[in-house]
């Protein structure tokens, strides 16, 4: 099973290579970085450095660049093969098909987490060239916990997409649906409603409040929407301890529930394009 | 494997799409022979490969694959499966796409490597295997999705429509190859629109019609199961209307049509007819030139059993 997947993660990457969206990341990075530089340019004196970066990192990496850069590639990766029928030679292999759709999600996870990384990084150069913004000297701190949580972020959202992939004709539509529709929705209902946990943004905006404790000015930029008391960081657990109601363990369980819907639905028996509806 | 022995075996196999049924009680089976699908477009025979390919399960009934259920592991590590769909990894070459599905039979990268090269050379395309499959021809798209199929050594072999979009040439070069196929213990399933050249590669065919099985065996077998129907006979010959008036004293003609240039002649049972035929020939001024069935074809015993 174990070998099955690492295969299939291969192949699965190997075939990412010839996807189009993947051509232009790099011009889409060297943008980041231009436009990074040109904004902090014209925010001089207006804002902190580390200020900028977070809320752009956070608004244009953690909510649009990673989200649905992962969504697509995760959907492409399942969905195309069902849909063009070449996941018919995959079928016919004496492999089961959740180590084949386990491999396909580690592969797009980890293209997505160093497409999230090297955005950061560029997001960061196109700030920090400019180091009379930063009122404490330029850090490089954030970087390292924006590629964390865009990476974290990378894994869940390609797990979602390998649910929507495998149980949606219209997978992106749904993923579409689960990204402005559900995510919004629960980040505007009281943290009580207990919503939170089935989105992806919730545990990742918890990662930031832990790791950057923001100021109250940066933390009501990130996330304008928010009530102040689900700012406050004193009572939340630690991102990365494995008890309930961690940030850590929320993802692993959303991630858990997504892959398993997903592979429940991939391995059925008769799953065929035309039947899933 | 012996040829005594079914390596796909349809037992009492009934397919039910909700309400509809595509496939009802269908019992065969495929030795180490080629065995030829024929049926109308719908009837259920792509429901009857994918059964036999364990990408459907069936609602009643059992489909075995050399003893063991198709759907299991063992069963596809044994099955080899040419579609009829023209879809392969386009930015791979064609060794690069075979070695890629023989990696999930327990192939190592090189071993892998290796024998996609020579299966493909075997199927002709020891040139072209390095290019890109999106560069290729019909043919050659063809032969990689056999490749596909071959590599690994099955057992047993379903073949849907291979002769879709091939030339002449290309054709009855691939029909050399399925024929080849039980000489070296493979079974093969083929389906085909093209009932001349399924007939030419077939030792038995399979009859489906609005998901039953009409008929299974060898054609001329199935011919001769049909008494009522009269078989038809073009006989060419000098002398055509005093033939004519000969043949249509004898017992078994039923009727004798004269045609531009030859007789039509149709027979109820053949006892003896084609005994007292070549004693005729022997004797008959100018000769007989050419006794040609009309309708002993797999076309025309499908026409009979469709009817």
């Amino acid at each position: 099973m174990f070998a099955t997947a690492i295969e299939s993660a291969r192949q699965t990457l190997w075939m990412l290579r010839y996807r189009r969206v993947l051509w232009i990341v790099p011009v889409a990075l060297v943008l980041l970085f231009v436009f990074a530089f040109v904004v902090s340019g014209r925010a001089r004196g207006s804002v902190d450095g580390l200020h900028l970066y977070c809320v752009m990192a956070w608004w244009g990496l953690g909510t649009v660049l990673v989200p649905w850069t992962t969504l697509y590639l995760g959907v492409q990766a399942v969905h195309g093969e069902l849909e063009d029928r070449t996941s018919q030679y995959l079928f016919l292999r004496p492999v089961r098909r959740v180590p084949l759709l386990l491999g396909k999600w580690l592969a797009v996870s980890l293209v997505s987490a160093l497409i999230g990384c090297a955005g950061a990084v560029a997001l960061f150069l196109g700030i920090g060239a400019r180091p009379d913004l930063w009122l404490d000297g330029v850090e490089a701190g954030p970087v390292a916990t924006y590629a964390l949580v865009l990476g974290l972020g990378a894994f869940a959202y390609a797990a979602a997409a390998s649910f929507f992939a495998a149980t949606f004709r219209r997978p992106l539509a749904w993923a579409a649906f689960f990204v402005v529709g559900v995510q919004m929705l629960a980040a505007n209902l009281p943290v009580s409603a207990g919503m939170r946990r089935l989105t992806i943004t919730d545990p990742l905006r918890r990662v930031l409040l832990d790791q950057l404790e923001p100021s109250d000015r940066l933390a009501a930029d990130l996330w304008p929407a928010e009530r102040p008391e689900a700012r406050e960081v004193d009572d939340l657990p630690s991102s990365f301890t494995l008890e309930a109601g961690s940030p850590l363990v929320d993802l692993m369980l959303f991630v858990a529930v997504c892959l398993a819907f997903a592979c429940w639905r991939y391995a059925a028996t008769e799953y065929e394009s035309r039947s899933r509806d | 494997m012996t040829d005594g022995e079914a390596i796909l075996e349809f037992d009492g196999v009934t397919k039910w799409y909700g309400s509809v049924a595509a496939l009802l009680d269908v019992s065969f089976d495929v030795r180490t022979d080629v065995v030829g699908l024929v049926g109308k477009n719908g009837v259920g025979k792509s429901t009857l490969m994918k059964l036999a390919v364990g990408l459907l399960a069936p609602s009643q009934g059992e489909v075995r694959v050399c003893g063991r259920p198709a759907q299991s592991l063992d069963a596809r590590a044994q099955i080899g499966f040419c579609p009829d769909f023209d879809r392969l990894y386009e930015p791979l070459s064609g060794v690069e796409f075979v070695a890629w599905m023989l990696r999930y039979h327990g192939f190592g990268r090189a071993q892998a490597r290796r024998r996609a090269e020579e299966v493909l050379a075997e199927l002709g395309l020891a040139e072209n295997m390095h290019r890109r499959i999106r560069e290729y021809s019909t043919g050659m798209r063809q032969r990689v999705r056999l490749g596909q199929a071959l590599a690994h050594g099955p057992s047993f072999v379903l073949l849907d429509e291979p002769m879709t979009g091939l030339d002449p040439v290309a054709r009855a070069e691939l029909s050399e190859q399925i024929r080849e196929l039980p000489r070296r213990g493979v079974g093969v399933l083929v389906s085909s629109h093209v009932l001349h050249e399924l007939e030419a590669v077939a030792d038995r065919v399979v009859l489906v019609h609005q998901g039953r099985l009409l008929a299974q065996g060898r054609i001329g077998e199935l011919r001769d199961r049909m008494p009522d129907r009269p078989h038809r006979l073009r006989l060419r010959a000098a002398e055509l209307r005093s033939l004519a008036a000969e043949l249509a004293q004898w017992a078994p003609v039923e009727g004798v049509a004269v045609r531009e240039d030859a007789l039509e002649v149709s027979l109820l049972g053949q006892r003896d007819f084609y005994d007292r035929l070549t004693a005729l020939a022997a004797g008959w001024p100018g000769g007989l030139h050419e006794i040609a069935p009309l309708d002993d074809d797999l076309a025309a015993v499908f026409g009979y059993l469709v009817e």
